[in-house]
């Protein structure tokens, strides 16, 4: 059957929404409020043993000898885990590009300090640790690769010798007459930037407990998943296991924002119980674990980039070399998220040719994971950097350059340089308004005031485009191969007309449980309380990713929908078969499946159910006695990409601009936030209230990456940040309370017209920032091109200008 | 993160306390006094600090007063700081004691953190060693040998090292009261709100007939112990209180410091140029207090 | 052997005796041996308030402290706030829901500790005071708004239920 998917809310089978759009409260939360919710480490299971890692101390060494007899000793140590144990049970975990993985412990040789050499089951947590100051491990320490210029140059040590290299992958892509406008251009500016490694250090860490059936030879994984059937598939694959030997209960993440690495603790905890004659076993991450080499480190980047212009201030090209320290290897995807920015490489504006130049090298820092946006947090620091480098050069306020160059509201859908199409958007309309809301006039008048005074007060007014809802295309010329990454879910209804909505994620903080009960409820005419979300685990889920790339709530929202159309059908045959009509002549309204030309006769969907469940002999041939329906939806009419990575990719592109004015202690380097205002466009806003919590988020962690988070290594290529007292998360005296305002462009083509809307504050707020900052420091002829702007930063800045 | 194994003693009193001590020094056991616990604790967790046993000072009496003494405040090591902090005669008497105080960590920290510990523990970037050595507090400590009185300016030896013996216990800590019209200040540089300080300092300054006629100054975060800035001191005394003599004394200051410590957030050279920084507005503090 | 102690405490209102190991923290004994995981432990070393529990009525980090050292006291958790009769939620807690003050919720259980001290204390905080109370919890989902909505609402509608 055709199954419709309604791109408007006026399509959906009720008089009125009574859920969606409305910022109602989040089904997930009495739970949450209350302590209730079983985070990993609140599960025991009978006969569980818990897991500790003893991890390198060195950047890059051989291991020569491991003495863990001392260890085995202890009394409730049941089991210690080594190289030797994973070289014969294991695969390196697979990477993108292929041949970059590490074993879940070192084998042979560390390749980073924190990489797992040695793990315990023991019958505490306090007495695993005590074991692992009884292993002896010797080492035969080797020259480090700290950087990727050490990393390039010849002779240098190879972090993976079987590669030859140390670089993963370099490639060019070439988009448009990039030779020719930058050779016609009347301007061209162009900069260096240095963004330093930040992360996403949600406030739970990874934790997992894993039980292996050595009679099945299956295994089973519960844990904080974030996409849980890829996390299947791919301890199959590091484990010699068939796929459906691996099952994965996630259980509810205490956050995630793409860095909560599992498959190293997933890995070693299954080897352990394997050990351990399958008792479960159970690891919970440290902090301090999770700060080395945890999966929170993301993005460590050199960039140098230009921009080629036109008199009138008209951007046609636009160059992007980045040469990218992934630390060592490839297991966390780091790789991939370098080819992110493909999806919006010229933000919102019309520049007809770009150029992306990548060299991904390996280190002997900690590998890199996702974070939150994937790539375009540090891209579009640089986009935005320069057209405010552009707009002084011209003399023109940032804000009129970048209207001069957006994309037109009638150019929709747009195609960029880089391939993706842009389904819709207003880029003027969100500028005027937020101009409107931050009063941007009087901004820059008290900007004058203060610099009279000399205060260095600065002001930007940056805006970005966020795709949503990724797809694998994107990522196909990095080595990810396929189009349309699928989500699932079954929606059924009881025999009292309770409805369970099967989803294959589980909590992880963006609301989406509550989406889905919104959709539902409006969709079928219920209350939300009747509806009841559910994490299915992945033996019986249907395919599914979960959260990830800007996505979730679109794409749940799409699965549901699917669904529901299909139980409409299913509902209109066996009420058209009752009243003696045609399926036709039946239709779903506010909950009721009703004959269209008479609509005071027909059934709620509670009688439709039970009749279904209870009475057979009333249903039309061929419908089953089933009141359920499963949707697996998938991004609409995206394609393979060519060999330049152009293809339509991510499927919804939502805009933002963000102004915010800012002021630098001369004397400290200290920034203060003085105003900050938001105006976006994220299209259909299912839940205002928990697009606003994505907004407000993403700022905070942006500003943690502009001005405060960074790991710090050593020219030795030791890590100096491990613990929360370096790693410095903005509190709430950090974050500004931003004045937010937004416009409505509904996506044509997505789910009810939501766009994705996870990432774009994040991918905004750290260029706002630093253009801010460059705003005021350019009286002073001096500008900051590297993050995060810290006091010691911008002071060295402003001291190396006064000469102190 | 789990510490490693300890003897655990919680004695009921001073007396048995000390015995304790004593006992458990003569047995080679690495001993530690527990307080609050709040900078013990971490250390504890990542086995940076091992001992042998902790002896827990909670069940000993009469180690928790705030009172008046002989004219001096004084506070029992084991007194909160959130109870500092809430003491009507400390805010009001001891205001930069009490400024300090509220500058420590943030509630969760001043509510199970002692006076006592800050003192003991003599982390270099914390408030309250730099205000001992401003207002000359005494720290009474008992060991086998009784009680003695340390001035603060012999109590801090070096990094996390006091002049405490192993077996001796920090008892109470002794300051004055701020004598009425002596200005006060206290500045901080931190990365976040309530993080150790990058670069501090905290001061006292009266004025007599449009001069200054004395101040103390001391600065924390920038050495192995909070130090006096005594040059800068010199530089003020009989100096019209301005923003140029201000200026001047943090100049003075900033160039007094041998060799400031270096971290990933703080150069020495940036830390140097923010204790001048600091004193300069802290004397401007400090003066608008004054009269 | 001095390494284990028997400690009695109440917790949320109910007696408890157990024999502990000395170094258990109060954290993993209240989440481990007294089974109540609503307090969680995000970094055990002092700095992100997800285990904030209040220790005789006053916020405490539970990793920060022994088990031990809390002989004898009287511990509330997040589990103690709610109405135990009726399921009925703390206005703290359902202010939460109601100005989606949280995200994940790994944090929220020292956020409503902290606020339920604050507004003990201090019934009508101004911003600023907010901020001051909670300046020791991270929260790395909602860059704090809304929970500072939250904490607002929570003192209206408990200063209005006093005055009525």
């Amino acid at each position: 059957m055709a199954i419709d998917i309604p791109t408007r809310t006026d399509q959906l089978p009720t008089s009125a929404t009574r859920f969606i759009g409305k910022a109602v409260n989040r089904i997930e939360d009495p739970a949450l409020v209350s302590g209730t919710v079983e985070f990993i480490d609140n599960l025991s299971l009978p006969g569980m043993l818990h897991c500790a890692i003893l991890r390198s101390p060195h950047p890059h060494a051989r291991i020569t000898a491991i003495d863990a007899s001392a260890a085995l000793e202890l009394p409730g140590v049941e089991a210690v885990l080594t190289g030797e144990d994973v070289e014969r049970w294991c695969d390196p975990c697979f990477t993108a590009p292929e041949g970059w993985g590490n074993y879940c412990l070192a084998v042979g040789k560390v390749r980073f300090v924190g990489e797992p050499v040695v793990a315990v089951a023991a019958s505490s947590r306090y007495i695993a640790e005590d074991a692992l100051e009884l292993i002896q491990v010797e080492y035969e320490v080797l020259d480090p690769v700290a950087n990727p210029d050490e990393a390039m140059a010849s002779g240098a040590p190879l972090v993976f010798e079987n590669r030859g290299t140390n670089v993963i992958q370099s490639r060019t892509y070439t988009w448009g007459e990039v030779d020719r406008v930058f050779a016609e251009a009347d301007r061209v500016v162009s900069r260096q930037f240095r963004w330093n490694r930040v992360g996403a250090n949600p406030t739970e860490t990874f934790g997992c407990i894993c039980q292996w059936d050595l009679a099945d030879n299956s295994l089973t994984c519960r844990g904080a998943y974030q996409t849980p059937r890829f996390m299947a598939i791919g301890r199959a694959a590091s484990l010699r296991l068939p796929a459906n030997k691996v099952k994965i209960i996630s259980h509810a993440q205490g956050g995630g924002f793409g860095g909560k690495g599992g498959p190293r603790g997933t890995d070693i905890a299954a080897l352990l119980s394997r050990k351990c004659d399958g008792r479960p076993v159970k690891y919970i991450e440290d902090r301090m674990e999770y700060l080395l080499a945890g999966g929170g480190q993301s993005w460590d980047r050199y960039y140098d980039a230009a921009i080629a212009l036109k008199a009138d201030g008209t951007v046609t090209g636009f160059k992007v070399r980045l040469v990218d320290d992934q630390g060592a290897g490839a297991e966390g995807y780091g790789t991939i998220s370098a080819a992110k920015p493909l999806a919006a490489f010229t933000g919102n504006y019309r520049i007809e040719a770009a150029f992306y130049d990548l060299t991904l090298v390996a280190t002997n820092r900690a590998p890199t994971y996702p974070y939150r946006g994937y790539g375009p947090p540090p891209h579009n620091l640089v986009l935005e950097s320069l057209m405010d480098v552009a707009a002084r050069e011209l003399a023109l306020d940032p804000a009129e350059l970048r209207r001069r160059n957006y994309i037109g509201p009638e150019q929709f859908p747009y195609t960029v340089p880089s391939g993706n199409e842009y389904d819709s958007g207003n880029y003027a309309a969100v500028l005027d308004r937020v101009l409107e809301l931050s009063d941007y006039k009087a901004l820059r008048e008290s900007q004058a005031k203060a610099r009279a005074e000399g205060r260095l007060v600065g002001i930007a007014v940056v805006s970005t485009v966020e795709p949503g809802v990724f797809d694998w295309n994107a990522y196909a010329t990095v080595g990810v191969p396929g189009v349309g990454v699928p989500e699932g879910v079954k929606v059924a209804v009881d025999v009292f007309g309770n409805i369970t909505v099967a989803i294959g994620f589980n909590l992880q903080g963006q609301g989406q449980f509550t989406v889905a009960a919104q959709v539902v409820a409006d969709y079928l005419g219920v209350e939300m309380n009747a509806v009841k979300v559910t994490t299915a685990s992945t033996d019986v889920a249907l395919p599914h990713f979960g959260q990830g790339g800007s996505r979730l709530g679109v794409a749940v929202t799409g699965a549901i929908l699917g669904a529901c159309d299909k139980l409409r059908q299913t509902f209109c045959r066996v009420v058209a078969h009752v009243m003696q009509t045609e399926p036709d002549q039946v239709e779903l309204m506010n909950g009721r499946l009703q004959l269209k030309a008479a609509p005071a006769h027909g059934m709620t969907i509670a009688e439709v159910a039970g009749l279904m469940l209870s009475r057979s002999d009333l249903l039309p041939p061929g419908v089953e006695p089933c009141p359920e329906a499963t949707f697996v939806w998938v991004s609409p009419n995206r394609n393979l990409p060519d060999d330049q990575g152009r293809c339509r990719s991510y499927l919804t592109a939502a805009a933002a601009t963000h102004v915010v004015q800012v002021e630098i202690d001369r004397d400290t380097g200290q920034v203060k936030i003085l105003g900050y205002y938001i105006v976006d466009d994220c299209g259909t806003r299912l839940n205002p209230a928990n697009v606003e919590g994505q907004l407000q988020g993403g700022v905070a962690q942006g500003v943690g990456a502009a001005l405060y988070e960074e790991y710090v290594y050593d020219p030795q290529c030791q890590p100096l940040v491990s613990t929360f007292v370096d790693y410095l998360m903005p509190t709430i005296h950090e974050v500004p309370m931003t004045v937010k305002d937004h416009i409505v462009t509904p996506s044509p083509i997505a789910p009810l017209g939501a766009k994705g809307c996870g990432e774009g504050a994040i991918h905004t707020t750290p260029a706002a920032l630093l253009c801010a900052i460059n705003d005021a420091l350019a009286p002073l002829g001096l500008e900051c091109r590297e993050t995060p702007a810290s006091p010691r930063r911008l002071w060295n800045l402003l001291h190396g200008q006064h000469g102190h | 993160m789990k510490p490693a194994p300890f003897e655990y003693h919680a004695p009921t009193s001073l007396a048995d306390a000390v015995t304790l001590l004593a006992r458990l020094e003569n047995e080679g056991c690495d001993a530690k006094i527990l307080a609050g616990g709040q900078s013990l604790m971490p250390m504890l967790a990542m086995r940076v600090a091992r001992p042998d046993a902790l002896v827990d000072l909670r069940q000993v009496p009469g180690l928790d007063h705030i009172r008046l003494q002989d004219g001096r405040i004084a506070i029992g090591a084991m007194a909160s700081k959130r109870a500092a902090e809430l003491s009507e005669l400390v805010r009001e008497r001891q205001p930069l004691f009490h400024a300090a105080t509220r500058l420590v960590g943030h509630q969760q920290i001043r509510n199970r953190g002692s006076v006592g510990g800050s003192f003991a523990h003599a982390d270099p970037a914390s408030e309250y060693p730099a205000v001992a050595l401003v207002l000359d507090m005494e720290m009474v400590a008992t060991g086998p040998d009784g009680e003695r009185v340390i001035p603060a300016a012999e109590f801090f030896v070096t990094y996390m090292t006091t002049a405490l013996e192993p077996g001796e216990v920090l008892t109470e800590v002794r300051m004055p009261v701020l004598p009425p019209g002596t200005g006060w200040a206290i500045r901080e540089i931190t990365r976040r709100s309530g993080d150790l300080a990058l670069a501090g300092v905290a001061l006292t300054l009266r004025l007599k007939a449009g001069r200054c006629a004395d101040a103390r100054i001391a600065a924390f975060g920038i050495d192995a112990t909070a130090v006096r800035l005594s040059e800068a001191e010199d530089a003020l005394r009989g100096a019209v209180p301005t923003t140029e003599s201000f200026a001047r004394a943090g100049a003075v200051a900033a160039a007094s410091l041998a060799d400031p410590m270096s971290c990933i957030h703080a150069s020495a050279e940036y830390r140097r140029h923010l204790v001048g920084t600091l004193l300069e507005r802290a004397l401007a503090d400090a003066a608008a207090r004054a009269h | 052997m001095s390494t284990r102690k028997t400690i009695r405490l109440t917790v949320n209102g109910k007696p408890y005796e157990r024999e502990v190991e000395a170094r258990l923290t109060l954290a993993d004994f209240i989440r481990h041996e007294l089974h109540l995981g609503g307090t969680h432990v995000g970094c055990e070393h002092g700095i992100c308030g997800a285990c904030t529990i209040l220790i005789d009525g006053s916020s405490a980090r539970a990793c920060l402290t022994l088990a031990v050292q809390a002989d004898g006291a009287s511990i509330t958790t997040i589990e103690g706030l709610r109405n135990r009769e009726t399921g009925q939620l703390h206005p703290i807690q359902q202010a939460f829901v109601d100005a989606h003050g949280l995200q994940c919720g790994f944090c929220t259980p020292g956020f409503i500790m902290t606020t339920l001290e604050l507004l003990g204390e201090n019934p009508d905080p101004t911003d600023e005071e907010i901020k001051e109370a909670l300046g020791g919890n991270l929260c790395r989902c909602t860059g704090y708004q809304s929970i500072l909505d939250s904490v607002r609402l929570a003192a209206s509608r408990i200063n209005t239920a006093t005055a009525a």
